[in-house]
């Protein structure tokens, strides 16, 4: 594909983002369909408790309520991932819990409708601790949790064990063996736009029409129509534009059936749009993470292995984010080169707030471990912090303990590059003195770049349709969440037919017309809606160089698309114009391909063993910090990233891409942290949740490293999540350097920072007097 | 969120606005960008919000500058006094205090009179306004003028000396006596914008020829039940050389403004946090960069 290439790696703005910032753009709270009903959820007043009635007499006699709905109203089936969780609740065992649902002629009247309801609750003490829930004499917290059967104790929901290699023999040969423990914290996405559906059930047909923000349309229609009791093909999805997804949408939640119910009893469109203190109680969450991490090290400073425990607050539900843990063993088994690896992870329920998927899906937390433990092995062996990273680092042609197989790695590069461009090695050994203390850490990570087969199918469909005017669609089955994958898609097309970008337009929000895509996640999408859409333009391409053979009377064989014209020598035609000969002469036929892209990733054994991406994405970043040891706080400086993307497709957009992922990990690790006391939230806001803004961002400055790899459209890669999975570390790694002190939780609060800065100065003091 | 609305344009109207709500239930605001977050979380079938922003009268919504000091209207909003060129070089504190409140956004809509009357512990003006020793003046609803000093407007959390009859028209602060100023605020959070303070400290020095400290205002937010006045640093630090304070001098200081706060734990920071984060700041005042 070595060609010259002149939309690809050229910047261009986001398709969507004039309608966007504009305020043009439709979402799912612009949403308004004749007779429209609004809804309410009722959720519970305690986290754990029994619930002895409930009477919505008085709020059924409020004029304008139409439908009030309670566990013992609705026929459904269960949903999650464990199917364990019941849409509407008969006993609760969260704060979040759906107690009744509401739908009223206005947002006001079922506002007030909830505060009718009146349900007699007996309060139970709640379990909020895994350690505690783990415990024989624990009563069981998820009841239709399996855990007894398959994992020996009834309040573990979900676990994985991987190994390879000789844990004895390598713990042996080890000359260093580091072990720490690490809390991880609970975070959320923030999303703009707040959760929302509009449900639209026909009482004529039996259809439902859902205008969804989900992230993956085609197993969202599955799973609501299991949990209605509905046949799939009788849903329809569309997709409004959504505000923000992030790993937020990839689970359908107890809102969206209970919205369906809501229009299926009342045969009107129901709509159920969060407030911002909803969404903070009410949607996923990062999993809070327990994480026993021993690593070892040999005298020449390669690694020799690494033992993990991890236990996961699964919350009272069990979500996809149960299944990080598919991504954080590769990340241990194989981010590095490392010899042997045993691998644990347990999702435990509790009666906390059930977690779900947030973008790089459990390697932030893996790969923070990972870093701080590499940091300390490399000042036990007296190396530097980057010698021990490059002495280990990936390369291509790795084939990983786990089986994954790297054919292009830009580890090394990346790790060379941002150690360069930040001045790592002078900064890292520079000691400072004074109010303001700097410091710098380094980090790196692996994910997958190609996809990732977890589901049956990891694949996408594209139809393609030319118009008689020469403009073009692209019916992808991929969807758009704001990661900029339809604008990269209308620019491969544009690219490889010569067709202006303003005659292209991307379809991608309605499963009655789209094909099927597995959705958004694991960076995943310009790879394979990419290679789904390059698949397609072969297609159309042997149709329109047939026809355009037939009609410049030239031999059949490829031809130039470029400026809106088909050329070969010094001969050329309109695109429009060989599109209207294929309709109006014979055979008459119109200019339409489709066409089904799967990844040649495999499946993992039950060992979980497999090659299971297209290819893989490694970055390295470096960060510099400055702490200010009068109050604690830790002021990010300068961000170096690199990272292989394999091909730069769009500059601009991939930008933002790095942009976005490290402002994320900036707040993961320094102020953002969903606080609970015992199974209550206590800071749903952004006033106290404390999301950075635009002025607390540093500089960032990114390299990109292209390795090219065959797998993906142009040689790229994914490069949606990696962003984000390095920073924390490197962030922790860098206040260590500044300070001289470990920290084991995240986030690096100003008061933690301030008490351990303290502490060691008391030490110090005390020490030295003591001499 | 139902409530009925009174938006008067004049002093008169809103006076005889309040005469008809005195025997109601009634709230003011202009910015409302407090208000509607509370009303969000209250009943408000019986309110009357008495809507100040749309009075034209200049007492309330002008800067008016006069030799013995500068009256500010109560409407304006945070982001005219972070602009303004005579407050910015007599009053740097309050400029800065105003330049940290908040957002963009909310600094053009947010007023002055609203952040005093809120009375939060950790109000940003207020504090400003506090070291610079700035008084009010209350409109009571038979027309006449009640001054008082802002410091002991302040009466706890939430709650001033304002009555039911009143409304905070202006606010004055008296001229710098010298020209030679230090002047600053310093707020510590978790963030750098949209962040409610943690701590914050106002100091207001005016210089001698010598640069000696002639007079001098402190003040300390979110340590307290209300933004508190350091008396005793402030006599402190009377005469001293402003560039020559030594080193045990700057400890005194910073000990006796500590010794002025009360903080308390809540989910922002907890009590020791505030404690060694106002020592640490108020020490810092008077090092040498």
């Amino acid at each position: 594909m070595d060609k010259n290439l002149n939309i690809i790696g050229k910047s261009k703005p986001k398709l969507d983002g004039k309608e966007r910032v504009s305020g043009r753009a439709v979402y799912g709270h612009d949403i308004e369909l004749p007779n429209m009903l609004h809804a309410r959820i009722l959720r519970s007043q305690y986290p754990c408790a029994r619930i002895k009635s409930i009477d919505c007499t008085k709020a059924l006699g409020l004029e304008g309520v139409k439908c009030i709905l309670t566990a013992q109203d609705v026929d459904v089936n269960r949903i999650g991932y464990k199917r364990d969780h019941p849409v509407l609740k008969k006993d609760a065992n969260c704060q979040r819990d759906e107690i009744a649902a509401v739908a009223a002629t206005s947002k006001e009247i079922a506002a007030k409708a909830l505060n009718l309801i009146h349900v007699e609750y007996e309060e139970i003490e709640g379990i909020f601790d895994p350690f505690e829930a783990m415990k024989e004499e624990s009563r069981q917290i998820n009841l239709h949790g399996k855990g007894k059967d398959l994992y020996g104790n009834k309040n573990i929901a979900e676990s994985f064990h991987y190994s390879h290699g000789e844990l004895e023999k390598q713990t042996k040969r080890s000359k260093v063996i580091v072990s720490r423990r690490y809390e991880l914290p609970r975070v959320t996405h923030c999303c703009m736009a707040t959760s929302n559906i509009t449900a639209d059930y026909s009482t004529m047909d039996g259809r439902l029409t859902l205008y969804a923000s989900t992230q993956v349309p085609f197993l969202y229609q599955r799973d609501m129509a299991h949990a209605l009791k509905m046949d799939p093909s009788l849903i329809r999805i569309i997709q409004p534009v959504i505000g923000g997804g992030f790993g937020s949408k990839l689970d359908m939640y107890p809102f969206e059936p209970i919205c369906a119910l809501l229009s299926i009893k009342t045969g009107k469109p129901v709509q159920l749009l969060y407030g911002r203190e909803e969404e903070f109680l009410a949607s996923p969450t990062r999993q809070t993470m327990i994480i026993d991490l021993t690593s070892g090290a040999d005298a020449d400073g390669k690694f020799t292995f690494r033992e993990v425990r991890i236990t996961m607050d699964n919350g009272a539900y069990t979500s996809w984010g149960a299944t990080t843990p598919f991504v954080m063993m590769q990340t241990y088994s194989s981010l590095y080169q490392v010899a042997a690896c045993d691998f644990q992870a347990k999702a435990i329920y509790t009666n906390n707030p059930f977690a779900g998927s947030f973008r790089g899906y459990g390697n932030p937390q893996a790969t923070f471990s990972i870093e701080r433990n590499n940091d300390l092995l490399a000042d036990e062996l007296g190396l530097g912090k980057d010698e021990i990273r490059l002495i280990n680092a990936n390369y291509p042609g790795e084939i990983t303990g786990q089986g994954l197989h790297f054919k292009t790695c830009g580890a090394k590069p990346a790790l060379t590059k941002v150690i360069e461009a930040s001045n790592f090695i002078r900064k890292n050994r520079e000691k400072h003195k004074g109010r303001y203390l700097k410091g710098v850490g380094l980090a790196s990570m692996l994910h997958v770049g190609g996809g990732a087969k977890i589901y049956r199918s990891d694949g996408c469909g594209t139809r393609l349709k030319l118009d008689h005017y020469g403009y073009l669609d692209i019916i992808t089955g991929s969807s758009e969440i704001g990661q900029g994958s339809e604008t990269v898609l209308a620019m491969i097309a544009s690219q490889e037919l010569g067709i202006p970008m303003k005659h292209i337009k991307v379809v991608n929000t309605d499963t009655d017309v789209k094909p099927w895509d597995v959705g958004v996640h694991a960076s995943r999408t310009s790879f394979v809606a990419g290679n789904s859409l390059l698949g397609a333009i072969r297609l159309m391409k042997q149709k329109l160089d047939r026809k355009a053979a037939q009609l410049m009377e030239c031999e059949a064989g490829e031809f130039l698309y470029e400026n809106g014209l088909i050329k070969r020598d010094k001969k050329e035609i309109r695109i429009d114009k060989v599109a209207r000969e294929m309709h109006f002469g014979s055979p008459n036929e119109l200019c339409i391909v489709e066409y089904f892209y799967e990844p040649e990733s495999s499946f993992q054994d039950k060992q979980f063993m497999g090659d299971v991406s297209g290819n893989y994405a490694f970055a390295s970043q470096a960060v510099e910090v400055e702490v200010d040891t009068f109050t604690g706080n830790v002021k990010v400086r300068d961000v170096y990233v690199s990272q292989d993307v394999g091909r730069v497709l769009n500059p601009m957009g991939l930008q933002g891409q790095i942009e976005g992922g490290v402002a994320t990990g900036i707040g993961y690790a320094l102020t953002e942290e969903m606080i609970y006391e015992k199974g209550y939230l206590m800071n749903p806001s952004f006033h106290e949740y404390k999301l950075l803004t635009a002025v607390d961002m540093p500089d960032i400055h990114f390299y990109p490293i292209e390795t090219l790899d065959e797998a993906g459209p142009y040689g790229s890669k994914g490069a949606g999540e990696a962003p984000l999975i390095p920073t924390a570390a490197a962030i922790a790694n860098a206040v260590s350097n500044a300070l001289g002190i470990e920290f084991l939780t995240l986030p690096l609060s100003p008061e933690k920072v301030l008490k351990a800065w303290s502490e060691k100065k008391q030490n110090e003091l005390a020490n030295s007097q003591s001499i | 969120m139902n409530f009925n609305i009174e938006s008067p344009t004049s002093k008169e109207e809103l006076l005889n606005c309040l005469r008809n709500h005195q025997s109601g239930y009634f709230r003011l605001a202009a910015g409302f960008t407090d208000l509607l977050i509370e009303l969000k979380k209250s009943k408000t079938e019986e309110l009357t919000v008495i809507n100040l922003s749309q009075i034209k009268d200049k007492q309330f919504t002008g800067i008016d500058i006069q030799p013995s000091g500068i009256r500010i209207g109560a409407l304006v909003n945070v982001a005219q006094i972070g602009k303004n060129q005579s407050i910015r070089k007599s009053f740097p504190v309050l400029q800065q205090a105003a330049d940290a409140l908040a957002s963009g956004q909310i600094r053009e809509v947010a007023t002055i009179g609203g952040n005093i009357c809120q009375a939060s512990p950790s109000g940003d003006l207020s504090c400003a306004l506090v070291a610079l020793k700035a008084s009010c003046e209350i409109l009571k609803m038979d027309g006449t003028i009640r001054h008082e000093s802002l410091n002991d407007f302040f009466r706890g959390p939430a709650v001033t000396s304002l009555q039911k009859n009143e409304v905070l028209k202006s606010i004055v602060i008296p001229a710098n006596q010298t020209n030679k100023l230090k002047s600053g605020f310093i707020k510590i959070g978790k963030r750098s914008a949209m962040e409610c303070s943690i701590v914050s400290i106002s100091y207001h020095f005016q210089l001698g020829a010598d640069a000696a400290i002639l007079h001098s205002g402190i003040a300390i937010g979110a340590v307290a039940p209300t933004v508190i006045f350091c008396r005793e640093a402030a006599d402190f630090l009377h005469k001293l050389n402003v560039n020559k304070i030594h080193e045990t001098d700057q400890l005194k200081v910073a000990e006796l403004i500590q010794q002025s706060a009360s903080p308390i734990d809540d989910q922002r920071a907890s009590a020791w946090y505030r404690n060694e984060v106002l020592f640490n700041s108020a020490k810092s005042i008077f090092e040498q960069d």
